[in-house]
Formats: C-alpha cells, sequence, structure tokens
C-alpha cells in the first residue's frame, strides 16, 4: 500500500516539477498576449491651456482642453494580417480627439497601429497610417511589452511620426503599485497639419497664409513593469504657428499646456492593471514557482515512504522489489540453535 | 522500473496539459461595436 503511494506521489512530483518550467517558458510566451478586441478609452485635460483662435489667428487662454483618447482593437483586420504574415497580431485603430472648454472640436487624429500581441514590436503588414499618411512604426506606442525591462525603449511620436529613445528614469510607487517612469522630450519639430481642424480652416489654407506647425512636448509616463500597460500619463506640450516668409513676426502659440490624465481614468485604469498584472504574475511566477515547491515536497515524500517501506519487506522476509536481499534468520531460531551445542 | 513509470506518466501529463492549454489560447474576442469616441464621458 505504501509502495503504491509513494509511485503515485512520485508521478504527481514528476508531473508538477515538469510545469514548471514548461508554464514559464512554453505556456507563458504564447499565452501572454494583448486581446484583439481590446476596447478602451483614456481622458485627458490641461487645465488654463492656450489656444489659437483660428478666426484671429490670436492666442487665448482657456480653462480647460480635454483628449479624449479611444484605442479599439479591429478583429477582422488582424485575422486578415494573421494570415498573410503568419504572427499573431493585434490591430488597434485609434482616435485623438481634442476639444476645448466649449466642446468644440480642436483637432482629430486617427491612426491605424499594428503590432506583434506578444511582444509588442510593430509590424508592418500595410494599412498603418497617422492620420490618413502611410507610416512605418518603429518602437512601442501606448503600451510597453509584458515584463518591462529597466531600459530605455524606442517610442513612436504620432505628430512628428518618427521614433526616438523614451528614456528609462528610475521606479516609483503610484497607488499602491512599484511602476517604471518614463520620459521622452521632443525637441522642436515641424510636424504636418492635422487634416482636420476647427472652423473649416483646412492645412492648405494655413499653408497659403505662409504658416507652418512646429511642436515640443515632454512625455511622462508611469509603466506597470509586469503588463507594460501605463497606469498614468502625462504631457507638456507646446505648439506653434510660425510664419514662413515673415521671420520678423512673432509665432503664434496654437497650443500649450500640462495634459494630464482625469482622476477617474487614473483610478480605472490602475484597477484594470492591477487585475491583469495577477493573470501575468500567475504563469510567470506563482504558478511555476509554486508548482515547483510542491513537486520538490511531494518527491521527497515519495521518498521518504519508500525508504520505510523497505526494510520492514526485507524484516518480514518479502522478496519482492527488495533487489534479491538474502534472507535474515528470526533472532529466536539462532539461539535455539546455539543452545543445540556446536562442536 | 515501477518508479520510471510512474515519472514517465507525470511528465506525460504534464505536457500534455501545457499543450492543450496552449494550442487552445486565449479567446481572440470580437470587435466591439463601440465607437471612437468625439467627447468626454462625463466625471462619475
Amino acid at each position: 500500500m505504501r509502495r503504491r503511494a509513494s509511485l503515485v506521489l512520485l508521478a504527481v512530483a514528476v508531473f508538477l516539477a515538469a510545469l514548471a518550467p514548461l508554464l514559464r517558458w512554453y505556456a507563458y510566451p504564447r499565452l501572454a498576449r494583448v486581446p484583439a478586441g481590446t476596447y478602451q478609452t483614456a481622458v485627458l485635460e490641461a487645465k488654463d491651456a492656450t489656444l489659437v483662435d483660428y478666426a484671429r489667428m490670436e492666442p487665448r487662454t482657456v480653462p480647460k482642453v480635454t483628449l479624449v483618447q479611444t484605442l479599439k482593437g479591429n478583429v477582422e483586420e488582424a485575422r486578415k494580417v494573421r494570415r498573410a504574415t503568419g504572427r499573431d497580431v493585434v490591430v488597434w485603430d485609434t482616435l485623438t480627439h481634442m476639444t476645448g472648454p466649449d466642446g468644440a472640436m480642436i483637432s482629430k487624429i486617427p491612426e491605424r497601429y499594428v503590432f506583434d500581441a506578444h511582444g509588442q514590436q510593430p509590424v508592418h503588414a500595410g494599412g498603418e497610417h497617422v492620420d490618413g499618411t502611410p507610416v512605418r512604426r518603429d518602437g512601442i506606442e501606448y503600451k510597453w511589452p509584458f515584463l518591462v525591462e529597466k531600459r530605455d525603449y524606442r517610442y513612436f511620436d504620432m505628430q512628428t511620426r518618427t521614433s526616438a529613445p523614451i528614456h528609462y528614469r528610475g521606479t516609483r510607487s503610484f497607488r499602491g503599485l512599484d511602476v517604471y517612469y518614463f520620459e521622452q522630450t521632443v525637441p522642436w519639430t515641424r510636424v504636418p497639419f492635422p487634416k482636420t481642424l476647427p472652423l473649416g480652416v483646412t492645412p492648405e489654407a494655413l499653408r497659403q497664409l505662409g504658416l507652418e506647425r512646429w511642436y515640443t512636448t515632454r512625455r511622462m509616463f508611469w509603466v506597470d513593469p509586469v503588463t507594460g500597460a501605463p497606469v498614468n500619463g502625462e504631457e507638456i506640450h507646446r505648439e506653434e504657428l510660425r510664419w514662413t516668409d515673415r521671420p520678423e513676426k512673432q509665432p503664434v502659440t496654437a497650443f500649450a499646456g500640462h495634459v494630464k490624465m482625469r482622476a477617474d481614468y487614473v483610478d480605472s485604469t490602475v484597477a484594470l492593471v492591477t487585475s491583469q498584472r495577477r493573470l501575468v504574475l500567475l504563469l510567470t511566477s506563482w504558478l511555476p514557482w509554486g508548482s515547483a515547491g510542491l513537486g520538490a515536497a511531494l518527491a521527497a515524500l515519495a521518498l521518504y515512504l519508500e525508504a520505510r517501506a523497505r526494510p520492514r519487506r526485507a524484516f518480514t522476509g518479502q522478496k519482492a522489489h527488495d533487489g534479491g536481499k538474502t534472507e535474515r534468520q528470526a533472532p529466536g531460531k539462532r539461539a535455539a540453535r546455539s543452545r543445540g551445542g556446536s562442536p | 522500473m515501477r518508479a520510471l513509470v510512474a515519472a514517465a506518466a507525470g511528465l506525460a501529463a504534464a505536457l500534455a496539459l501545457v499543450l492543450t492549454v496552449t494550442a487552445i489560447g486565449p479567446p481572440e474576442g470580437e470587435t466591439s461595436p463601440k465607437p471612437l469616441l468625439t467627447s468626454a464621458p462625463a466625471h462619475p
């Protein structure tokens, strides 16, 4: 009975010991992925911001500018790209919609971002764009890969449509989570006008006026290192309309403000990330370490039961599975023989 | 010999479980019918 128990324990111990590395290095890279059908929104606000009045071509201070950012996973497009490339991808159609204090649209910039569902690398399968202009991304955008490293990453900037390093600046505590803080500064760069502007203003009309758009930003992200999801984001953003042929004329500030995530969106993002990081930790840490530990304990128990079973069998004279040991005589018999005398 | 068979059974079960789970994979989901927002939802 003890022998059977030790064999069952041994089988379970091997099962658990084998499960640990399989989960960490085989299952995790295949199972941890950004869901193709993600739908997420974020509202960011800039209080006491400066905004251009296109009717007068003058900057004015407004109490609040709001940016609404929507990420929508396009599952049908992801399937098409997967069929074409053989890679597990996510296609995000996004919209960054900016409104003034009265809720009127200031600009709207749509994007399509195609990336590897597991590693976050951009996938160039056609269809990638920013505001309708094809782009070829290099680096990440919106989200970091799972299990973020303490290093710089390349981050795609939708305004300049280029990628540049975003620097790791240390570990911070944010709403009870240990997060990695990243920062990127985009120097003054000439950028295209958004295709959709307020009051029927067109990019072509602004160009004919002799204006071009320049932009600089300091971008900050607090990123959960397990899921790679930012739990907070801020930008100190400045845009100017500069006169191309009249250097004596002062540039017009098109937008200047410190953009921060609205408090309720920070709360919901932290709650979402906290639940998702448990799933990633389950595959990368809790289950592998738990099964390895339990496997080792059960293997030790199996050995102990086996060791206890062996001498008992030998003593009682069982020959089966004992390696063919010679039968020991009972002490009584030996004593009786010795009493009988010897030559 | 029996110990080897038990160990092999444990290993095979672990492989079968992990291969099955990864082959099934997480559900893909569907494209959300919700629109790309053009106004900020009200603060709760």
